[in-house]
């Protein structure tokens, strides 16, 4: 794949991801921090909330199963979860976040529940989603990632 | 940053026990030639206190196991350590008064700008070569 169509691939799947909803400002804020002295920090950061998200997502689902329901244990948690995805600008799953907090607040275990499922589909589809876009950055090479012409 | 200035390096403390947060800021105060240290938890912070480290700026999470931000805060405070400019940073926009209660300087809405550290570092470094 040549160097321009490529570099047309990626704009268009970030624009794709903005405009979607999945990601938001946060997100440029991240590769404005990434250059030369730190080429792959926006993939290693993401790969890192996604690694402790997982987690989370797992403690909480437990969390849920438990009788009875700890809903301030559970608030906790998912506090913790829209906190790191506000951060790397997962604008869907903080807005699902917040909902499942809103359920928590109710005490409202069916609506906890849907929340949670919500939350996963979410979080499955923009790890994959993100996982496509850092393929097509890595072909470009470190520098041209670096340089974050991807606006 | 700290090398268009005279005078030291600023130092920072961030207190922040969520690994994805903690690295974003660091990075930041990385890109703003300051030297970082992390504590993981508000009691961790106030040890380093004890044990006679300094600070310029503490950049405090809120909500953290063992002991909160507004706690170490208080704690921080109360040893002396009224000069450093303390931030609390939160999402959660019911974190201010819980700061500024305890005795922070200022609150700021999680996720933190880059701008708006820069310019509070800025301020920080301007105080400092004032004061020699």
């Amino acid at each position: 794949m040549d160097y321009s169509n490529l570099r047309r691939q990626i704009i268009s799947m970030k624009k794709s991801l903005f405009d979607q909803g999945y990601l938001d400002e946060q997100f440029n804020q991240l590769e404005e921090l990434q250059d030369d002295s730190s080429p792959n920090f926006v993939e290693e950061v993401v790969a890192l909330f996604f690694k402790d998200s997982s987690r989370l997502l797992t403690n909480i689902e437990q969390a849920l199963e438990k009788y009875p329901q700890d809903f301030y244990r559970l608030d906790s948690l998912v506090h913790q979860f829209k906190g790191s995805g506000s951060s790397i600008g997962a604008v869907r799953m903080k807005n699902e976040c917040s909902m499942f907090k809103a359920h928590c607040n109710n005490r409202n275990l069916e609506g906890c529940r849907r929340s949670l499922q919500k939350m996963k589909r979410e979080h499955a589809t923009l790890k994959q989603k993100l996982e496509t876009y850092f393929q097509l950055l890595r072909q470009v090479g470190p520098r041209e990632r670096a340089v974050n012409s991807w606006k | 940053m700290a090398s268009k200035n005279q005078g030291s390096t600023p130092r920072a403390l961030v207190i922040e026990d969520i690994k994805v947060d903690s690295v974003i800021i660091l990075r930041m105060l990385e890109k703003l030639n300051c030297e970082a240290t992390v504590a993981r938890n508000g009691k961790e912070a106030v040890d380093l206190f004890l044990k006679g480290k300094t600070f310029d700026i503490v950049l405090s999470d809120q909500d953290m196991p063992i002991m909160t931000g507004p706690e170490a805060v208080v704690k921080i405070r109360a040893m002396g350590a009224t000069q450093v400019k303390i931030v609390g940073v939160s999402a959660d926009f019911g974190g201010m008064e819980a700061f500024m209660q305890a005795g922070a300087d200022v609150f700021v809405p999680k996720p933190i700008k880059f701008e708006t550290l820069e310019s509070m570092l800025q301020e920080v470094i301007q105080k400092k070569n004032m004061h020699g």
